[in-house]
């Protein structure tokens, strides 16, 4: 199912994939929710921030592992 | 020949030696360095041997005759330009002898020469009118007899003509195409009398390989080759030394004027970038600053289906920062932004930068870098420490392999690829790794030793794969590692990159490159005393672009390439102030000189010098700006000198969102497409118009000075201040100079930088501060940046952007010679002769595959969307991949280009599209 028919929007669909593609790239593989937490801490607005703490809520399917537990560890901060 | 002060022309090439030699010109004596000419000696000691073939940027030739000199203690008048001096030699440039014999020679030149010395475009500029005055000719005994006169002339160029009347086959020209621009385009052709200088094979220079460089014109002696604004025009009264605003190669010229009219910009033989060459955009192609499409003064309008009011600054201004001020009233504060733009100054993006942290009171702000270079930043500072590259482009001079990664140098960065050719000519071994068979695979007198003619978005497989020989067949310079670089960190690369699955054999699938090719090409690499990498936009614009900038690095750390010259890791930077933009702290997460926003200290810096306070989080990239200006809640943007519109990837994407904007705020020369969806147009400066810096590939800060008042009567920095002014931060300096004053104060790798110093010096490369007061040529050399080098592992991951039933090709989109990027200033210019459109690149099997025939109009079709282009087939690229330009807003390249960006910094995915290609009968509008 693409993103746009899972029923997020362009801006949202967005946020899953860079967040996605993020957890599939970091360098350390050990250490991967960490390195996701810092980059998202490091590059993203507070309210994009925000948006996938929300995108995760309504649509936790979307969402590799490793994201689900960088947004557990940056709720934690 | 154009001569300044410091352009004088010492006749032969500086030589390099560290044994020095006394020569005695005329009686008084000189040390030269051993080896150093007689001409040369005597140039430097006050006295100009009389010369015509003879210029100090081409190897002496000694055909005209002219520079006769006497030497005691040996027989004859030997050329002084080929004689290299010895210890002790007494030289003699005057004597009667000597007289007589250059009188004879310049008799014989000037009786098959035409004298129209009154009207001839070179008159007062003609080095052959010169020496003819020089040697006291007086009048010609050869009257009548077989001549050149009525020689035919060749105008086919659009910028030069070649005048065969006037020629004295003096071969500098033939020697500046082969020595200097290393295209080999033009020789002499027939013998004795019959001798001609011929393009290619005798035919127009148009239709010839020559590519317009301008190195034939810029040596010829007389007006054989002559540019026609010259002709046009005249010969220039005065001279203003600038910056060229095309390539991140930043080449030095010499703007020559007659008032304010530019006759012709000549390269600056002392520019450190391009030590007195050029190409044909920088050289010739600056017509676009007086086209008749340029736009003076500022417009406004309610509405984009409105048409435009043509109105005062003031009135712009206001229109503006009321509209901006109502947007942030309404949608708050984090809902307006800017993008800075590597055209402009250092200057002027610093204060746009400026304006939107300090006025607009958000990080909102980004920069065109965001689609080319944002992975080399990212992917350097977390290896070296520093987001830039670490040599001069000297150091190529002493490169033993260089190897060059996605990149086009000859046709995007063509003056560097003329130092590097040169290089290559000498004998260095040449990689390069890249989906198309580029010039430099083989041309004239360069063939590349490996080609690794790697399938679109699989450079990481590759660099991983010479990784992984370089590891498993010991060819680790282990104690540079154990000395420079983080240990864990190597331990934990080294453990990765010799994994099975990182081979070339285990990689071959994916990347199309057999494993053997790989490994030989790893084993050149890593056993040269000095190997470099030079990259571009081929390695930055894909989904894994951070990751291969890292790779990179993790290659040239492991092999001890690093720290000195012939080495290191280098950007092709595709714009002239890349890495200036990138520099003062035009992304959304840093201020000037890279550092976080949220960092306390910096940030209060920052706060106590521009009375503001600053917002400790990261602002909104150009992308996440676009995405939320699609669902409402990004309404007001700034935009300094780029066109989104059409340089963004998938275009629907991009106009929706301009379209859902309240204000869009254009600054450029021209209505571009970006400003179809516009709200303010405010009219900016060409580069002949600004005073300010720019910062090249090298990190070199060279002067960009007004060789012309402001046309719209602004500077864009004034514009800029005035807007930030009118949103209620107080904002404006007296000059340009104390804005960079104010950068040095607040950036600690530009803390020694003043216009003052760049005036004295010519240019610097930073750091340039107190440990380095004229600059940092070659960075890393005793330690990196952050202490230890940062080994970092890189996974090889897939794009998603796959070719599929569907969509069975890949495109890859690059530049030619002649445009530059979307073609707002090239598409003004009469290079419009040598790429009038954009084609698509096909291989023969592909093309028969779908009926299609070269010059056939086809539709291409990606998931985001089709455009119409005209093919071209050829065998420059391999079956399964296409390649077009993105020069012409009609081709829409970047309307079937996607979303898909690099991971870390958002760089689009420009090489790698997965389209297919269908015959249409449809031509575009």
């Amino acid at each position: 199912m693409t993103l746009s028919a899972a029923g997020l929007n362009y801006e949202q669909a967005h946020l899953v994939k860079m967040a996605n593609q993020i957890a599939a790239n970091v360098p350390n593989r050990a250490e991967v929710g960490e390195q996701v937490a810092t980059h998202i801490r490091t590059f993203w607005t507070p309210d994009m921030q925000r948006d996938i703490q929300g995108i995760e809520h309504d649509y936790p399917d979307q969402l590799v592992p490793d994201v689900h537990t960088a947004l557990e560890i940056l709720r934690r901060l | 020949m154009t001569v300044l002060d410091d352009q004088q022309d010492l006749g032969t090439p500086a030589v390099r030696s560290d044994a020095v030699v006394t020569v005695l010109i005329d009686g008084a004596p000189v040390q030269v360095p051993e080896g150093t000419s007689v001409m040369r000696a005597a140039a430097l000691a006050g006295t100009q041997v009389p010369k015509l073939c003879a210029t100090d940027s081409l190897a002496a030739f000694g055909s005209c005759r002219l520079c006769l000199v006497e030497i005691d203690g040996k027989a004859g008048t030997p050329a002084s330009c080929t004689t290299p001096c010895s210890e002790g030699m007494s030289v003699r440039t005057q004597t009667p002898r000597l007289d007589k014999l250059r009188k004879g020679v310049m008799e014989l030149y000037i009786s098959d020469h035409p004298l129209d010395c009154l009207t001839c475009p070179a008159n007062g500029d003609c080095e052959l009118q010169d020496m003819a005055g020089v040697v006291g000719l007086r009048d010609v005994r050869y009257p009548d007899g077989a001549n050149h006169l009525d020689a035919p002339k060749d105008e086919s160029n659009p910028y030069f003509t070649f005048d065969e009347s006037k020629c004295i086959a003096c071969s500098r020209c033939v020697r500046a195409c082969s020595e200097v621009q290393g295209t080999f385009a033009l020789t002499i052709a027939g013998r004795g009398f019959g001798s001609k200088v011929s393009a290619s094979d005798g035919v127009p220079f148009l239709e010839s390989e020559c590519v317009s460089c301008g190195a034939c014109v810029q040596a010829c002696p007389t007006a054989t080759l002559q540019e026609k604004t010259v002709i046009d025009l005249g010969v220039p009264t005065r001279k203003v030394k600038t910056t060229c605003a095309y390539c991140g190669v930043g080449c030095s010229f010499v703007a020559e004027l007659r008032g304010d009219e530019l006759v012709r910009m000549v390269p600056d033989k002392t520019g450190g970038a391009n030590s007195g060459h050029s190409c044909v955009k920088g050289r010739f192609a600056w017509g676009y600053a007086g086209h008749e499409d340029r736009v003076l003064e500022p417009m406004i309008r309610e509405s984009i289906d409105d048409e435009w009011k043509v109105v005062t600054w003031d009135q712009a201004i206001g229109f503006a920062a009321t509209k901006l001020k109502a947007i942030q009233a309404e949608y708050g504060i984090d809902a307006i932004g800017g993008i800075t733009s590597s055209r402009c100054t250092n200057e002027e993006v610093y204060v746009v930068q400026k304006m939107v942290r300090a006025a607009f009171g958000t990080n909102n702000v980004d920069t065109c870098a965001r689609v080319c270079h944002s992975p080399t930043g990212y992917g350097l500072k977390q290896t070296f420490g520093t987001s830039a590259g670490t040599q001069d482009f000297k150091s190529v001079e002493k490169a033993d392999v260089i190897m060059v990664i996605g990149a086009n140098p000859t046709d995007a960065h063509p003056v560097f690829a003329s130092r590097m050719k040169r290089r290559l000519r000498e004998g260095a071994e040449l990689i390069v790794v890249d989906p198309r068979t580029i010039d430099l695979v083989r041309s004239a007198h360069i063939e590349a030793s490996h080609h690794l003619q790697l399938l679109p978005g699989t450079n990481v497989a590759i660099v991983n794969a010479m990784g992984h020989v370089i590891a498993t067949e010991g060819w680790i310079d282990r104690t540079f590692v154990e000395e420079r670089c983080d240990a864990a960190s190597f331990q934990a690369w080294e453990d990765f990159i010799r994994l099975p699955e990182n081979s070339p054999e285990m990689l071959e699938e994916a990347t199309g490159v057999p494993a053997d090719q790989v490994r030989a090409a790893a084993r050149a690499y890593a056993t040269a005393p000095n190997a470099a990498i030079y990259y571009g936009l081929g390695v930055t614009e894909h989904s894994q672009g951070s990751t291969m900038v890292m790779a990179m690095a993790n290659l040239a750390m492991a092999t001890g390439n690093i720290g000195r010259e012939g080495v290191g890791v280098n950007p092709l930077r595709g714009q002239n102030n890349v890495q200036g933009s990138c520099d003062m702290g035009s992304f959304p997460h840093e201020f000037s000189g890279y550092r976080h926003v949220s960092d306390d200290t910096v940030r209060e810096q920052f706060e106590a010098l521009w009375g503001a306070q600053m917002r400790p989080d990261p602002g909104m990239r150009i992308p996440n700006m676009l995405d939320a200006a699609t669902v409402g809640e990004f309404k007001g943007i700034y935009i300094q000198g780029e066109d989104i519109a059409q340089s963004d990837p998938n275009t629907d994407h991009v106009t929706h969102a301009l379209r859902s904007m309240d204000c869009v705020i254009v600054q450029d020369l021209f209505l571009n497409e970006t400003a179809k969806f516009a709200h303010v147009f405010l009219p900016g400066t060409s580069f002949l118009e600004k005073d300010g810096t720019f910062t090249n590939a090298e990190r070199r800060i060279n002067r960009v000075r007004p060789v012309m008042p402001s046309r719209t009567g602004m500077a864009e920095w004034e514009v800029t201040c005035a807007l930030a002014t009118a949103m209620g931060y107080e904002m404006g300096y007296d000059t340009s100079s104390q804005i960079m004053d104010e950068i040095a104060a607040v950036t600690p790798t530009f803390s020694g930088v003043s216009f003052e110093l760049l005036d004295k010096v010519g240019s610097v490369q930073w750091p340039c501060n107190e440990k380095a007061p004229l600059g940092t040529p070659v960075m890393h050399v005793d330690a990196f940046v952050r202490g230890k080098g940062q080994f970092i592992t890189t996974p090889y991951v897939p794009t998603d952007e796959r070719s599929t039933r569907k969509f069975p090709l890949l495109l890859t989109t690059g530049r030619v010679l002649s445009q530059y990027n979307v073609g707002a200033q090239t598409r003004r210019t009469n290079n419009v002769v040598w790429h009038a459109q954009d084609v698509l690149d096909m291989h023969e099997a592909d093309a028969q595959a779908r009926g299609v025939s070269d010059g056939d109009w086809v539709e291409v079709s990606s998931r985001a969307g089709n455009t119409r282009l005209r093919v071209r087939v050829t065998d420059d690229i391999p079956a399964g991949v296409v390649y077009t330009t993105f020069h012409h807003p009609v081709s829409g390249t970047n309307v079937i280009t996607t979303d898909n960006s690099d991971w870390a910094t958002n760089c689009p995915e420009y090489k790698v599209t997965a389209v297919e290609v269908r015959p249409s009968s449809k031509v575009p509008v």
